[in-house]
């Protein structure tokens, strides 16, 4: 099952290089969400209810309910379809495939370093490694602020598989406060990027470029 | 009592939004301020004392405590004048009140922590408040620098989590490693070194953008430019210095393990590409705030050069960030006046300040001598200390390098500032209202203390610093 669950997550990754439709996004960020949840769910080694509690809230409430309909109700009516940058179509899926094998052989590599379960760290940490670089690569191609926040919560989850892969519990003081800091920023960033949307009439970061030497 | 503290900051934070009256908005600044003071005075007896489960008080957390007092009061009743000036709307002065508030707990949190998962959440909330900061005057161009260091920062502070988890998959091997520095560090040589690594160079890149270091300083560069003085004073030094500080818990919770050396290279490396950035960008920028903002970057690349030496380097690194944390803070200021009376920042419109504002002018000349490391400045101490330690160190060909690169910025500083100073240029349109003598006098102390330090090197910042780098490697 977790087999399958990171494989689809991987899928999912090589989708969003792809995307064109903003629209499109939003399904992804769900289903991500989704998968995150299944994932965390299976590692529970003891399920206590408040346990239980904050992985629902983390994964099923917030990446996959809360963040598409925030990113709907953002771009509703304005944005459909976001201009595409330097790197187009199947060139970039070619690339996010790259970057996989990569963080596959990456992952592998370092399989004599993962002491705990290693065959299953390995899995969790190529996917985790796959979609922080994913993220970037989606931050850096695209020049369009919707693009630019999908990427951030694409390396969020990332930063969330890597937190499976290790296994290693903070309190549960500190994780409200790591989930409450993430909320917090996607909120503001939300508010921000309809400001530059009002301002600017157009996505484009190009447009962001009076600030220079 | 350290809850107690966050709660009133949380609270007061909220309400400040809400409130539209401008005498009981910067009230509630105040009496923020106020609470960070008392909290400051129950913090001085409990020094090297854990306060709760997540938070201490150890030597550099105070020395940092301390000026982060200093500036955050000094930058409140700047923005005092700035209000009267700029005739801010109650709801922008509003939502800067509480930016400031919830920016000033956040900063409290990152040198208080004493646990690298609540060091990381306090760090994100200085991004969320610095946001708001920067983002005051509403327009195109804080828009875009405001997004910009949200995202760059976002993106930094995420890296920075990655580090956090890495130190949680060294630590795998060993059963009961929780993330609190004392604990790290006393089963740090037990720990996977290539997870280490991999840890702190995560760690220095994320929190890269709050140093203003290589490689996220151009939204540390933005943000100080376009936010008002008073903020871009804060980014300048007591940012900067939380910054320092959450990668010195790194470092210092590190640094008996064998990537010490390691370490070292990362921080000498990162310290000079930096510093040749700056250097390269001060020769090119007409803009007073930019100009100041890449000195800051130079400082800091100074400060990283400083503490890979280790020895003394420790030394002089923390002494160098006390003084540039009111020298360039007080500059940040000077410039909000200047910007009153000549109505730009652009070097080529301001001139013969000196004249126009002699108070203002002794300001700008006296800190101008001060931030190029001239006698009577204490800035002098910190740079020939890490000289001495380089040299100490074999460093010969990166000292003259460094040597090289300073000189540099010394031109690009002594050519505008002395410019502004001095030069008789084509100015106009001069609002003398802008001139107050009294933030003037606040700057002028600001740098005179500064002077003191240099000139009498004064045995309590001796002692505070020399404790605070006990616990690292000689």
């Amino acid at each position: 099952m977790i087999n399958f669950l990171v494989i689809v997550f991987i899928i999912s990754l090589i989708y969003i290089s792809k995307v064109e439709m903003v629209k499109s996004y939003f399904g992804l960020m769900a289903l991500q969400g989704i998968l995150l949840f299944g994932l965390a769910f299976l590692e529970l080694k003891e399920v206590s209810i408040v346990q239980l509690l904050f992985i629902l809230v983390e994964t099923l409430v917030f990446k996959a309910v809360f963040v598409p309909w925030f990113l709907h109700r953002i771009t509703r009516n304005k944005v459909h379809r976001h201009n595409s940058g330097p790197i187009k179509g199947y060139y970039s899926v070619l690339i996010a495939g790259v970057i996989i094998v990569v963080s596959f052989l990456i992952g592998y590599l370092l399989h004599d370093e993962l002491k705990t379960n290693a065959d299953l760290q390995v899995k969790y940490f190529t996917a985790a490694i796959a979609s922080i670089f994913i993220g970037l690569f989606v931050a850096i191609t695209n020049r369009d602020l919707v693009t630019h926040l999908i990427s951030y919560l694409v390396i969020e989850n990332g930063i969330f598989l890597l937190s499976l892969a290790l296994g290693s519990e903070m309190p549960m003081f500190v994780n409200s406060a790591i989930l409450l800091d993430i909320f917090t920023s996607v909120l503001v960033m939300g508010v921000f990027f309809n400001k530059v949307k009002d301002y600017f009439q157009n996505m484009d970061a190009t447009q962001l470029s009076k600030l220079k030497d | 009592m350290i809850y107690l503290f966050f709660c009133i900051t949380a609270l007061l934070s909220g309400v400040t939004y809400f409130v539209r009256n401008r005498t009981l908005s910067h009230l509630l600044v105040f009496i923020h301020l106020l609470a960070v003071v008392v909290l400051g005075a129950y913090l001085l007896p409990r020094i090297g004392q854990q306060l709760s489960e997540f938070f201490f008080c150890d030597r550099i957390g105070i020395i940092f405590f301390i000026i982060l007092i200093i500036v955050s009061v000094v930058s409140a009743v700047h923005y005092l004048a700035f209000v009267k000036d700029r005739d801010v709307r109650p709801n922008v002065q509003a939502l800067h009140n509480a930016g400031t508030i919830f920016f000033t707990g956040g900063m409290v949190g990152v040198l208080l922590a004493s646990h690298f998962g609540v060091l990381w959440a306090f760090m994100e909330a200085t991004t969320l408040g610095a946001s708001v900061l920067i983002y005051h005057n509403r327009t195109s161009e804080s828009l875009e620098a405001t997004w910009k260091y949200l995202f760059i920062s976002s993106i930094g502070i995420t890296l920075a989590f990655a580090g956090v988890l890495f130190l949680g998959l060294a630590g795998q091997q060993i059963q009961n490693v929780d993330f609190t520095f004392a604990t790290v560090k006393s089963l740090s040589d037990q720990l996977n070194p290539l997870w280490l690594k991999a840890c702190f160079l995560l760690i220095v890149t994320g929190f890269s953008v709050k140093m203003g270091l290589v490689p996220l300083f151009n939204v540390d560069i933005d943000a100080k430019d376009v936010s008002p003085s008073q903020v871009g004073a804060s980014l300048s030094s007591v940012l900067m210095n939380a910054g320092f500080v959450a990668i010195y818990r790194f470092y210092e919770a590190f640094s008996s393990t064998s990537i010490l050396p390691w370490m070292n290279k990362l921080l000498m490396i990162t310290g000079l590409i930096s510093l040749f950035f700056a250097a390269a960008y001060m020769l090119k920028v007409r803009n007073v705030k930019r100009l100041f903002a890449y000195s800051s970057m130079e400082h800091a690349s100074l400060v990283m050069i400083a503490f890979s030496c280790g020895g003394l380097g420790y030394f002089a690194a923390i002494l160098h960030l006390i003084m540039h944390s009111l020298v360039k803070s007080s500059l940040f200021f000077q410039v909000s006046q200047m910007h009153r009376i000549y109505n730009s920042k652009i070097d080529e419109n301001i001139g013969s300040y000196l004249r126009i504002n002699p108070l203002g002018g002794l300001v700008m000349l006296l800190g101008f001598l001060s931030i190029i490391a001239m006698p009577p400045s204490g800035m002098l101490i910190s740079e020939l200390l890490m000289f001495q330690t380089l040299i100490a160190n074999n460093y010969w060909w990166i000292a003259l390098i460094v040597l090289l690169l300073v000189l540099i910025v010394i031109y690009g500083l002594a050519v505008r500032m002395l410019g502004i100073v001095f030069l008789k240029k084509n100015t106009a349109n001069i609002n003398m209202k802008g001139a107050t003598p009294f933030e003037s006098i606040i700057q002028l102390a600001l740098i005179l203390i500064v002077f003191y330090i240099g000139l009498f090197r004064p045995e309590i910042i001796v002692d505070s610093i020399n404790q605070a780098i006990k616990s690292l490697p000689a």
